[in-house]
């Protein structure tokens, strides 16, 4: 199917690439998103959305940034994913970029894991102070407004 | 809304799993003590809302962005 997006233009997909997060991202409605993989090597990717051509979050896959990050899964998100003790799931990490302070970070408290194999991911909401809505992502000191900008490709 | 009046020390259950106990009360605060099953997520409304608002937040993006991001994420491996 075509889906139109604001910043990726018109894309076609495959139906089966269609990923259903029946809780939505919080604060957001739609359910229905895509997983764009950028064609250079960058860790980023996006979260479109099906429904909504301007909604679309930059995500990294949690495993590739932080291996350490885990999430324990409540029995009533298991179910929510259709897990089975087979499944790993892929823990998407939702990115700001470059807000007034040119930094780009990550949200560990609210991160997004998705069952591959059923293309079913949810939203979930971690409590506690371990968890930061804005972890720096390369670290506090990488991120120069000067010279990051930059970069030759 | 369902509004309850509770007393200190009395207990409210929701279904046949959740119970929350007025614990102290102090002030213009209640602490509640709350049992529920052990894999439940509980936590206060502001968590849930901050995490909304770095959503918002996350979602306002543009292209341009992303390229310094990029940037950046290729500098960092360098």
């Amino acid at each position: 199917m075509k889906i139109e997006t604001s910043r990726f233009g018109q894309i076609d997909i495959e139906d089966d690439k269609i990923i259903t997060l029946p809780d939505g991202m919080l604060g957001f409605t739609g359910t229905r998103f895509i997983l764009l993989t950028p064609e250079k090597p960058t860790p980023f990717r996006w979260l479109q959305s099906v429904d909504d051509p301007a909604l679309a979050f930059v995500v990294v896959d949690a495993q590739q940034v932080l291996p350490d990050y885990a999430v324990s899964l409540t029995s009533e998100e298991y179910t929510r994913l259709a897990l089975d003790e087979k499944t790993e799931v892929v823990i998407l990490l939702v990115v700001t970029l470059a807000g007034e302070s040119g930094s780009i970070t990550v949200n560990l408290q609210g991160p997004v894991v998705l069952n591959p194999n059923r293309m079913l991911a949810k939203q979930i909401v971690l409590e506690g102070n371990r968890f930061p809505t804005k972890f720096p992502l390369f670290g506090t000191d990488t991120v120069d407004k000067n010279s990051g900008a930059c970069c030759s490709r | 809304m369902l509004v309850l009046t509770r007393k200190m020390g009395e207990t409210i259950t929701i279904g046949d799993q959740i119970r929350i106990k007025v614990v102290e009360m102090k002030g213009n605060q209640v602490r509640l003590g709350i049992e529920a099953p052990g894999d439940m997520r509980i936590y206060r409304e502001e968590i849930y809302l901050k995490v909304q608002k770095e959503n918002q937040m996350a979602a306002n993006w543009s292209l341009d962005d992303l390229e310094n991001a990029v940037g950046f994420a290729g500098a960092g491996k360098e």
